[in-house]
């Protein structure tokens, strides 16, 4: 298990023990974690899972694809340096205790 | 000896049983019948639907796969091949850019539900959600009205299996090869004519300089196709039989009709249509105590992952208030389907105009007429009688 902590736009912290290959996404949706739409069900084809990625762990992530960095041109909410969709991260040991903060709208 | 074979009429019928069976006893199951195996619980759907790597989709990914598809399609092919297929078309299904096909959605709901006004019974599939899918389908590819019916009844029938044979039978293998065809010269007359739409672009898109593959053109249009008409057809006469049989739930959408979306989703949580679809191992993979062998196929089953107790409490109860999040019922991950924001669209649009003109309304039928499909469950025939 890799653990990963979600702040939902209210600011709730809900943190979270990922399977391991499972998206941060499926995490999230699986468990009650609010704000995250996920429209398009892990397709990287709907920017609605979009959460700014923090603390030590983001560094360790390997950098979005063609694909993500494409549809990040379409979060609703304010595009960060730091603006990932959750369904393209992984869970795994190199990113235990990553910090995904929910942006506060998705659509 | 406990069975499961996803071609029995039966099984077409009511899989939920089974399922439970399967989930609680066997969550990693051997189906003689069907050649594969079977995972049921949630947590293993989705594991194997992240995992493309291991659960390949390149083999074919219909449970009873038609001849030719596999690695020429979205749903048929793994990354990266899939991607850039997928890149090609994705941009027009996307939520936002199929805003300008509201209106149009909605005078065809208009004009499709004017047809039954006054009638006491009707069948929903064939007097309502039958026209309305397959004029919404011809809208948003620009094809010409004339061939809708054949177009719909082709499609219907290309998805089915014979339940004896446990095969595809000649008449769905016909049905198919008509839709090839009807696709090859929807094609050819783009390329003759190109318009600023889907089938256009897509017939003459180059990836790096490549054209695609003629025949990645032929069967992801034929998909396309068949998907627009068959797997809408059946989500949308799924959630009305739902909404028929749950009084209390039918009742508050057609009060508040903003609950809708809801009761879609719960919907595609409670039986989706997209019961079943398969993966082929590219390792050996061992799971719940089984060692499941390189090259062996396995059937992921949406329908029942959806009603896994392990995740959905009381999952057999049609929840309006459940709001049901990270749900398979459109599958997951990279072969999620393309269609999720047209069909979520499409059907809150038809019933919030059907329920204009139809508020209350109960199922005639005891027994459904269910489709013969290993993959898909809806009925062939619903009956509803007006309140």
């Amino acid at each position: 298990m890799v653990g990963v902590v979600f702040i939902e736009p209210a600011g709730g912290e809900v943190e979270l023990d990922a399977t391991e290959g499972w998206s941060l996404m499926q995490v999230a949706t699986s468990q009650g974690v609010e704000g995250i739409d996920a429209e398009c069900g892990g397709s990287c084809a709907c920017a609605t899972c979009h959460c700014y990625v923090e603390g030590e762990a983001a560094a360790a992530l390997p950098p979005p694809s063609e694909a993500e960095l494409a549809m990040l041109e379409h979060v609703v909410a304010e595009r960060r340096p730091s603006s990932r969709l959750s369904c393209q991260i992984k869970a795994a040991p190199t990113i235990d205790g990553l910090i995904l903060r929910v942006a506060e709208t998705q659509s | 000896m406990f069975s499961f074979d996803p071609y029995s009429p039966a099984v077409d019928a009511d899989p939920f049983p089974y399922y439970k069976r399967l989930r609680d006893e066997f969550p990693c199951f051997w189906s003689r019948e069907a050649g594969m195996w079977v995972l049921s619980r949630y947590a293993d759907v989705v594991s194997a639907l992240g995992n493309w790597q291991t659960y390949s989709s390149a083999k074919g990914n219909l449970m009873t796969e038609l001849p030719n598809r596999a690695g020429a399609t979205l749903g048929t092919t793994d990354p990266p091949r899939h991607d850039r297929l997928r890149g090609l078309i994705q941009h027009a299904f996307m939520k936002r850019n199929l805003e300008s096909l509201a209106d149009p959605i909605r005078d065809i709901a208009k004009a499709s539900v004017a047809e039954i006004a006054g009638e006491k019974t009707f069948d929903f599939i064939e007097d309502f959600s039958a026209k309305f899918t397959v004029r919404v389908l011809f809208a948003a590819l620009g094809l010409p009205m004339g061939d809708e019916t054949t177009v719909r009844e082709k499609a219907v029938l290309m998805v089915q299996s014979d339940p004896h044979t446990r095969n595809k039978g000649p008449e769905h293998i016909a049905a198919y090869n008509w839709m090839q065809d009807y696709a090859a010269n929807v094609i050819a007359e783009r390329r003759k004519n190109p318009q600023n739409d889907l089938i256009s672009h897509f017939s003459m898109a180059e990836i790096d300089g490549d054209r695609l593959d003629e025949r990645e053109v032929l069967l992801t249009t034929t998909t396309l196709i068949m998907a627009g008409v068959e797997s809408l057809g059946g989500f949308m006469s799924m959630f009305a039989l739902n909404l028929a049989d749950h009084h209390d739930v039918r009742r508050a959408v057609v009060a508040d009709p903003s609950l809708v979306p809801d009761a879609i989703e719960e919907s595609l949580r409670y039986n989706t249509s997209a019961q079943r679809f398969r993966r082929c191992l590219t390792k050996d993979t061992e799971l719940h105590g089984q060692t499941m062998r390189e090259g062996d196929f396995v059937c992921l089953a949406y329908g029942s992952a959806n009603r896994d107790e392990r995740q959905f409490p009381n999952p057999d109860v049609y929840d309006l208030a459940r709001k049901p999040k990270g749900h398979v019922g459109f599958g997951g991950s990279v072969h999620a389907c393309l269609g999720t924001a047209v069909a979520r669209m499409s059907v809150k649009i038809a019933m919030e105009e059907f329920h204009k003109v139809v508020p209350d309304y109960v199922r005639v039928q005891e027994q459904l007429p269910w489709m013969p499909s290993s993959t898909f469950r809806s009925p062939l025939r619903l009956d509803l009688a007006v309140q």
